[in-house]
């Protein structure tokens, strides 16, 4: 009896090995090393001397770095809530559709999804260009002034999430859309013939039914939206820089380009106990609520 | 059966010449990041020089993306000891390389197997690659910026000189009245300004700022003593041009280009790697009648922004370069250096002296009108934040930006570009 629980026990080893292999390599390694790096003075390549928390006691008086913590934090409320209420509002629409029809509105809702980050900004820079770009010519013909969208530090943020929600709401507006396939037809025959509204129906059955699939958006996008980076590096070139930072274009700009691996890592060690400690918070918070409806 | 064996023994000799022939044969890995106008002509260079050197050297050559990536990259290969055998290199991001460890000093006996001596080379450009008196790259041109002007435009305003130049160049009253009587005369936007990116015009304020004798760095400090009063001024100018009017605002580099080729701006302060979108536009006969001249004098004296691309060997790290390898590489760049001539139809000045000095180069237009300005040439500050995509360029950017754009003070600006600077 022991023997066989034993040999079940080694096969499963056998099984996960290989993972835990991989994982340890490119994953569990590569994270320690980094804790390790933040307390030397290292540079991008190569060991540092070991200077203790002076990277992380730093930070606190980092001008950049106070830039770079509170712009994400703005784009994060700015993309989150915003966006995952979009895609269920463009999932309940597309929903309603049938057939090829709502096939094709699906597409076109996708489509933007599946660019890669570099076209995405060509499209929107050749559409919010100062000079050139198509939607200056429609303030033209409006009698507004022109604004440099991505130049201002007003504008900056609010425009980039605007063009994130636009681009990456499609992969979210998929899951609720499984979500919303998931509910039962007949709860909705039984409200029906209750005769509930439109709204009763939305409030007290899908909104409710559909809460795991919002709260998994709302995780998927918070830590995917702590760490945006491509965005912000392609939209600012050039521009205000330092003043545009987030977090992960500041690492990048202190490994990088001032060659600071160290303290790079100090920055980096600090987005990842943020990432962790907020990722948490939400899932529990989204359970909690869930649990008390 | 003998004829079998001599038949053997032929191709056997033939085998063992052909496998001799390979063994002489090196091939030199070559990286470089132009990829724009001038990486045609370079490739151009990089065929004639494999014609030229048949059986016996061939470049394998890879461009890679400009900036950051380009210099990363290039510092993790060395680190494993996989960096190319050659690289183009900014002389304004050697004195960071030197830091970093990335390249190999180049001795008086390397260059005397290119066949180049630093009496070849104007004493700005060479000192551009040299750190604490050790050279690190071969320079292979200049490339400042300089002053494009549509002559059609100003010849019907009268803003031309006898000489096709424009009316104005020798003080900030008198240019800033041609740029008016531009503006007057209906002209939308007298100047084009890359004032949408900072980086690029890093170029421009810091010529302003030589052309009053100001540094940016002096003994390890930013911007110390008047030198903040100098940025200031050259601010100022800037900043009075997009208040008047008559520069253009929030535009981007690819837009400057735009406004100045399209006809809408009379002129444009641009790097003189622009000089082949010019000429090609002209040939196809979509272009009007053009100059390119030296900035105009708007402090104390000339004096324009320069860097150089240099050609540098990596000091890669385990993997030692055979003799004969370098001796191919080595042969690479002093070749590069005497066939630079057709390097200037890029619109940059060879920096081999040479070459610059020959009557073909003197009589090539627009080079041989802004060639002038080398003798009023001036390179990054060496510091290892300095440099192309450099630290010191996004610190710059951010508070150029709104400046140039009537968004923020000048003096204010440059208080904050103080502080940053002395903060990194």
């Amino acid at each position: 009896m022991s023997n066989a629980r034993h040999r079940e026990w080694l096969i499963a080893f056998a099984l996960i090995l290989p993972f835990l292999v991989i994982y340890g390599l490119i994953f569990v390694y590569p994270t320690i090393r980094m804790f390790m790096l933040s307390f030397t003075d290292a540079r991008l390549i190569g060991e540092g001397d070991w200077v203790g928390l002076e990277n992380y006691t730093r930070l606190p008086g980092d001008r950049r770095f106070g830039t770079a913590f509170w712009n994400t934090a703005y784009f994060v409320l700015l993309t989150v809530v915003p966006g995952t209420l979009v895609a269920l509002a463009i999932a309940l629409g597309i929903n309603r559709l049938k057939g090829r029809l709502q096939a094709a509105i699906l597409a076109l809702f996708f489509l933007p999804y599946i660019l890669p980050v570099s076209v995405v900004y060509l499209i929107w820079d050749w559409t919010l260009n100062f000079q050139f770009g198509i939607a200056m010519y429609l303030f033209d013909a409006v009698g507004l002034d022109r604004i440099p969208v991505f130049k201002t530090t007003t504008w900056f943020m609010p425009a980039v999430a605007f063009v994130t929600i636009w681009w990456t709401c499609g992969f979210s507006v998929l899951l609720f859309l499984a979500g919303l396939r998931a509910i039962p037809d007949e709860i909705y025959e039984a409200a029906e013939l209750d005769s509930s509204g439109r709204w009763t129906t939305f409030a007290r059955i899908t909104w409710p039914l559909l809460w795991p699939v919002t709260a998994l958006v709302l995780t998927i996008q918070l830590i995917s939206q702590l760490k945006i980076f491509d965005q912000v590096y392609l939209f600012s070139t050039g521009g205000r820089v330092n003043d545009n930072l987030v977090l992960v274009y500041y690492i990048f700009q202190r490994a990088f380009q001032s060659d600071q691996g160290g303290r790079a890592a100090a920055i980096a060690v600090v987005l990842f106990v943020i990432v962790v400690v907020v990722s948490v918070l939400n899932f529990q918070l989204t359970r909690l609520s869930g649990r008390s409806r | 059966m003998t004829k079998q064996l001599t038949y053997g023994a032929a191709a056997l000799a033939a085998l063992s010449i052909m496998a001799g022939s390979v063994q002489a044969q090196e091939t030199v890995i070559w990286w470089d990041f132009l990829s724009g106008g001038d990486g045609v002509r370079m490739k151009q260079l990089i065929d004639d020089f494999n014609a030229a050197h048949e059986g016996e050297i061939t470049i394998d050559a890879t461009t890679l993306e400009w900036g950051v990536p380009f210099y990363s990259k290039v510092q993790t290969s060395v680190a494993v000891g996989e960096a190319p055998d050659i690289m183009t290199y900014h002389a304004s991001r050697i004195p960071l390389a030197v830091d970093q460890g990335v390249l190999q000093p180049l001795t008086a006996e390397d260059f005397e197997a290119m066949g180049v001596s630093e009496a070849d080379y104007a004493p700005a450009t060479w000192d551009a690659v040299t750190v604490d008196g050790q050279q690190y790259a071969l320079p292979f041109d200049t490339h400042p910026i300089v002053l494009y002007y549509n002559k059609d435009i100003l010849e019907a305003n009268g803003l031309l000189t006898e000489d096709g130049l424009p009316v104005g160049l020798d003080s900030r009253e008198a240019f800033t009245d041609t740029l008016m009587q531009l503006k007057e005369a209906g002209v939308q936007f007298p100047l084009a300004s890359v004032t949408a990116d900072g980086n690029f015009m890093f170029r421009t304020i810091y010529s302003l700022m030589a052309q009053q004798d100001g540094e940016l760095m002096t003994d390890g400090e930013f911007l110390a003593g008047d030198n903040a009063e100098k940025l200031t001024n050259a601010l100022s100018v800037l900043q009075e041009w997009t208040n008047e009017g008559l520069q253009s605002t929030y535009t981007d580099y690819p837009a400057t280009v735009a406004l100045f080729t399209s006809g809408e701006a009379a002129m444009m302060i641009n790097g003189v790697w622009e000089v082949p979108t010019m000429t090609d536009l002209q040939e196809q006969g979509n272009l009007f009648e053009w100059g390119a001249v030296e900035l105009p004098v708007i402090f104390d004296h000339a004096a324009t922004y320069a860097d150089s691309h240099a050609f540098a060997i990596p000091a890669n790290q385990g993997s030692e370069m055979t003799p004969e390898k370098r001796a191919a590489v080595l042969e690479v760049m002093g070749w590069m250096a005497q066939n630079s001539l057709f390097w200037a139809t890029a619109g940059h000045i060879p920096a081999y002296g040479p070459v610059t000095e020959s009557a073909d180069y003197q009589s090539m237009e627009p080079n041989a009108t802004y060639s002038s300005l080398t003798e009023n040439m001036i390179f990054d500050p060496k510091t290892p934040l300095a440099g192309v995509a450099g630290p010191i360029f996004d610190v710059m950017a951010t508070y150029f930006v709104p400046t140039l754009n009537g968004e923020m003070d000048p003096a204010e600006a440059v208080d904050e570009i103080v502080y940053e600077l002395n903060d990194m």
